[in-house]
């Protein structure tokens, strides 16, 4: 009787370990698979691009010389895929919101503020300096056909993909005074 | 089969939330604050006295090239101006210790934003002294606003012959 009752505790102890083999071997214990036919799965892949992280705010500061200008940079990052031979993409920059508020400080409209483009892991960076406009987009990243983000080969290595934008703002005398001011600017991809 | 159909599917949207949110357009806000400042330039690093006649005084000027921007409602500035060596060998022109009556004066003239120096003044070792002053919101050209100091330094015939300098500092400030 005093056997029974070890046996049975020794069970008990060993019933969770025992349910995990179990479950483990179920896979194997499986019935065979039957092959019923196949299927042919098609799948056309357009030429799209996202931004996914763009900094909320950017400061610009200025360090140095009296008068110096104002700096302050970026990175985005994107993911992009254009059609073989045909396709094409870009990554552009607009001031869609609108000038520097409030006025009396820095301003668009006189080409104040500048930048360059660099290290972009897929495509090719703006060429030389650009001026931000309100009225226009202007060129951050250009896609050729054929390219991807990720994987190698035509891909890039890199995913996501980056690149650093380098924004110069004048600073000129006959800007007021203050803090705060601000101008939104909006990234924009495209991709076929 | 369904259930994996599901799983799959469910699987994928996991997957695309992962990169987290995106967009075909992202913005960022470019902010700066702009503080009052103020420089300048001296365009003549080296201004000649001389006199127009027998001991008429010495005259010269030294052009500067300033750059200022002071705070709307409570900012102000100024250039000064302290002569900081004064005539050396001895013996010949002296700010610190003239003979009597003999003095390096200036008048200024501004051709910018800013107040220039009232009448003539006379130049110090010991301090500085007025050249402009600058009110509130006082905003000079991005290129620069221009001003001249035109000396007059007594010509004594006491003092023996010879060439003598002086070193003459100006200081901008902006608040």
């Amino acid at each position: 009787m005093r056997a029974e009752v070890v046996a049975v505790r020794r069970t008990a102890r060993f019933a969770p370990l025992m349910a995990l083999g179990a479950l483990l071997l179920a896979p194997v214990c499986s019935p065979a698979q039957t092959v019923l036919g196949t299927q042919t799965l098609n799948l056309n892949l357009n030429g799209a691009g996202l931004i996914y992280a763009v900094p909320a705010t950017t400061p610009l500061t200025n360090s140095g010389t009296v008068f110096s200008n104002y700096n302050g940079s970026i990175s985005i990052t994107y993911r992009a895929r254009t059609t073989v031979t045909t396709g094409t993409g870009a990554i552009t920059l607009q001031a869609l919101s609108g000038d520097f508020t409030p006025t009396g400080g820095p301003a668009l409209a006189s080409g104040a503020l500048k930048y360059t483009c660099s290290g972009a892991t897929l495509g090719t960076n703006c060429s030389g300096t650009q001026t931000v406009s309100t009225a226009s987009a202007t060129n951050v990243v250009t896609l050729p056909a054929a390219v991807c983000t990720g994987g190698g080969s035509l891909c890039s290595t890199a995913n996501p993909n980056t690149v650093t934008i380098n924004f110069t703002l004048t600073n000129d005398p006959q800007y007021i005074a203050g803090t705060g001011y601000s101008v939104t600017l909006t990234f924009t991809i495209s991709a076929t | 089969m369904k259930k994996t159909i599901f799983l799959t599917v469910a699987l994928l949207l996991m997957a695309s939330f992962a990169y987290g949110q995106s967009s075909t357009t992202g913005t960022t806000s470019l902010t700066v604050n702009v503080a009052a400042a103020a420089a300048l330039q001296v365009n003549t690093a080296t201004t000649s006295l001389t006199q127009g006649g027998i001991f008429s005084d010495f005259t010269g000027t030294t052009s500067l090239t300033y750059w200022v921007r002071t705070t709307p409602s409570s900012g102000s500035g100024t250039i000064v101006l302290q002569v900081t060596s004064d005539f050396s060998p001895t013996g010949g022109p002296s700010v610190a210790s003239p003979p009597a009556g003999d003095s390096l004066t200036y008048t200024c003239t501004l051709g910018g934003v800013g107040t220039a120096c009232s009448g003539s003044q006379t130049a110090l070792t010991t301090g500085t002294t007025n050249v402009a002053t600058f009110g509130a919101n006082a905003r000079s050209a991005k290129a620069g606003d221009s001003a001249s100091v035109s000396w007059t330094l007594t010509n004594d015939p006491q003092y023996p012959t010879g060439s003598y300098s002086a070193t003459a500092t100006f200081t901008i400030s902006a608040t």
